[in-house]
């Protein structure tokens, strides 16, 4: 399902990135360029050729590991995603973290009491916290953090190796104004996971059994509320490394987001469907790793698979 | 008898109406609520702190912050209105037509549903925008677009489950024809929780709209957008936070308004989630 999938979403990212034809030529060369300049441009690029004879071409590179030359500045663009892969994950993976922290105890206690009035806090906070514009959350912060009080950095990055203390000063702030936002729907999720559970038969016949309170959250209603959580949570990542894009503009981040701003501005294709590219194949891979985790946990998901 | 509704069942509905009102109002009155031309300029009172004359202060090129984020709502209004419009008419009419028709139709479609579904959204939308070009119908349609999977997805679960129910075998015993199937007996089920669905997908274009024009792809300046101010007061947060930050207060408030308004029609029109 992961190849077929992953070839799909490529083609889709292709046509969305050449709707417009001639748009390139004309970004590249500027507004009093020439047709006999864009032509040239054209025909150089392969520009000039049939959408699918374009993809085909471009795919069967990428295959190899080839993601083209940028129009702008003709480097590879390749290594350049894969520089700065680690960067966006490095961000995605501690504002995720950050999510969760925020959504596991928040959700199974709105779970745990539910229709009672901490339920009903959770959740309008988690619809507090689900509607907040990330940009303006980041400016935000920026202004009493960084600013007023002089905590964080206002941007830029730190490589890990260079200085681990600025590199994880530089994350926080970015990282906190994508995991509130994000934590928003996890919480939901999380909370919907555990009310589930709970009206289950297996939890009945524990609290039959006489299991204690603890023992019930922890063996039998978190265990069986996270394998769902878990899948939908998966997707949510997928949300926060899309506004990474954001974020990561804002605070300056030198990431995948970035690039694909960068991409955009310059009407550089290969640089703007290598980044996209890049994005969509960490949400798939991280989608498929959730359903190998939840098979993990609940070996039954397997067995329906082999039948 | 009014004494038998469940109040608390409508006490979010109840709360947001009037905010929600407050904002339309606004937006659609901005003429004659804005106490200033959004677009006038004043060098005399530039990065002016709040006063009596200017609520919210002024900006950097001493237009009024206030008129200006009035503006803003109808602008950001515009573009949800529009998109959910697009979106949902578009998942609609493909959930209905999947799940009607079934088999090979409703595999390629949802199929590609699920795909689409799988970007995210910022990343098409702005994909989307650098091809169509920045401007707020381009905004407006970029964000349908986005939420056709969305509503397709809904629509078709529903429908579906219509479709087993044994008011449509008759329906369909008695000779019934498909048009008037799915006008009669599926469209009247699926509408309730598609308005959940927009009142929910209409906060979330005001947001990409936002961000969007934050980015510099939407609604270009001097235009009075959210998203445009929250930027441009970017440049100016050390000495005149209220540029950047009063117009994102606003954007957040409109969007958990609308949030909060799509929890409450659910708990209406849902009776099983109040059980």
């Amino acid at each position: 399902m992961f190849i077929p999938t992953l070839i799909t979403a490529s083609i889709i990212l292709f046509i969305a990135i050449n709707v417009v034809p001639g748009s390139a030529a004309r970004a590249v060369l500027g507004l009093q360029a020439t047709p006999q300049a864009i032509k040239r441009f054209e025909h150089k690029h392969g520009l000039d050729r049939p959408l699918y004879v374009q993809y085909v071409d471009w795919a069967g590179k990428a295959v190899k590991g080839d993601l083209g030359t940028s129009f702008q500045n003709s480097v590879a663009v390749g290594p350049e995603v894969l520089k700065r892969i680690p960067i966006t994950l490095q961000l995605a993976g501690t504002a995720f973290l950050l999510a969760l922290l925020i959504a596991i105890p928040l959700g199974s206690l709105a779970g745990l009491r539910h229709q009672k009035r901490a339920d009903g806090l959770i959740t309008t906070i988690a619809t507090l916290f689900g509607s907040t514009p990330n940009f303006w959350l980041a400016t935000l912060l920026v202004y009493f953090f960084s600013l007023k009080l002089g905590w964080f950095p206002t941007g830029g990055f730190t490589p890990f190796r260079e200085d681990p203390i600025e590199n994880i000063k530089g994350m926080i702030l970015p990282a906190i104004s994508l995991g509130i936002v994000s934590s928003g729907l996890l919480i939901r999720i999380m909370r919907a996971s555990v009310i589930e559970s709970m009206e289950s038969n297996y939890v009945e016949t524990a609290k039959a059994k006489g299991a204690g309170d603890v023992r019930l959250l922890t063996h039998h209603i978190f265990r069986n509320s996270i394998i769902p959580f878990l899948t939908v949570g998966a997707v949510e990542f997928g949300f926060l490394v899309g506004s990474v894009v954001i974020i990561e503009d804002v605070f300056r981040i030198p990431g995948i987001g970035s690039l694909v701003l960068v991409g955009i501005i310059n009407r550089d294709y290969p640089v703007l469907l290598a980044a996209s590219m890049a994005v969509t194949v960490i949400v798939l891979v991280v989608n498929l790793m959730a359903d190998l985790c939840s098979q993990l946990i609940d070996p039954r998901q397997v067995r329906t698979m082999e039948r | 008898m009014l004494r038998n509704i469940n109040w608390s069942k409508y006490g979010l509905v109840i709360f947001t109406i009037p905010l929600i009102s407050l904002i339309v109002l606004s937006a659609s009155l901005a003429n004659f609520v804005a106490p200033y031309d959004p677009y006038a300029l004043d060098v005399m009172v530039m990065l002016e702190g709040p006063t009596k004359e200017h609520w919210i202060g002024t900006d950097e090129l001493g237009r009024d912050v206030l008129s200006r984020i009035i503006y803003g709502a109808q602008i950001s209004l515009k573009v949800g209105i529009v998109a959910v419009v697009i979106g949902g008419t578009g998942g609609t009419v493909i959930g209905i037509v999947a799940a009607y028709f079934g088999g090979f139709i409703d595999n390629i479609l949802m199929r590609l549903m699920e795909i689409v579904f799988c970007f995210p959204a910022i990343l098409l939308a702005v994909i989307l925008m650098a091809n169509f070009g920045t401007s707020i119908f381009n905004a407006m349609l970029a964000i349908g677009i986005i939420f056709i999977p969305g509503f397709a997805r809904l629509t078709r679960a529903i429908a579906q489950t219509v479709q087993r129910q044994a008011f449509l075998e008759a329906a369909i015993c008695l000779g019934v024809p498909g048009y008037r199937i799915v006008l009669r007996e599926i469209f009247p089920n699926v509408a309730g929780p598609v308005l959940v669905e927009a009142t929910v997908a209409f906060s979330y274009a005001v947001l990409l709209e936002s961000a969007l024009s934050f980015l510099g792809l939407g609604s270009q300046p001097p235009e009075a957008s959210w998203g445009n101010m929250i930027n441009t007061g970017r440049g100016f947060i050390d000495q005149a936070p209220w540029i950047s930050l009063a117009p994102g207060a606003a954007l957040f408030a409109t969007v958990f308004m609308f949030n909060l308004l799509g929890d409450g029609l659910r708990d209406i029109l849902d009776p099983k989630l109040n059980e």
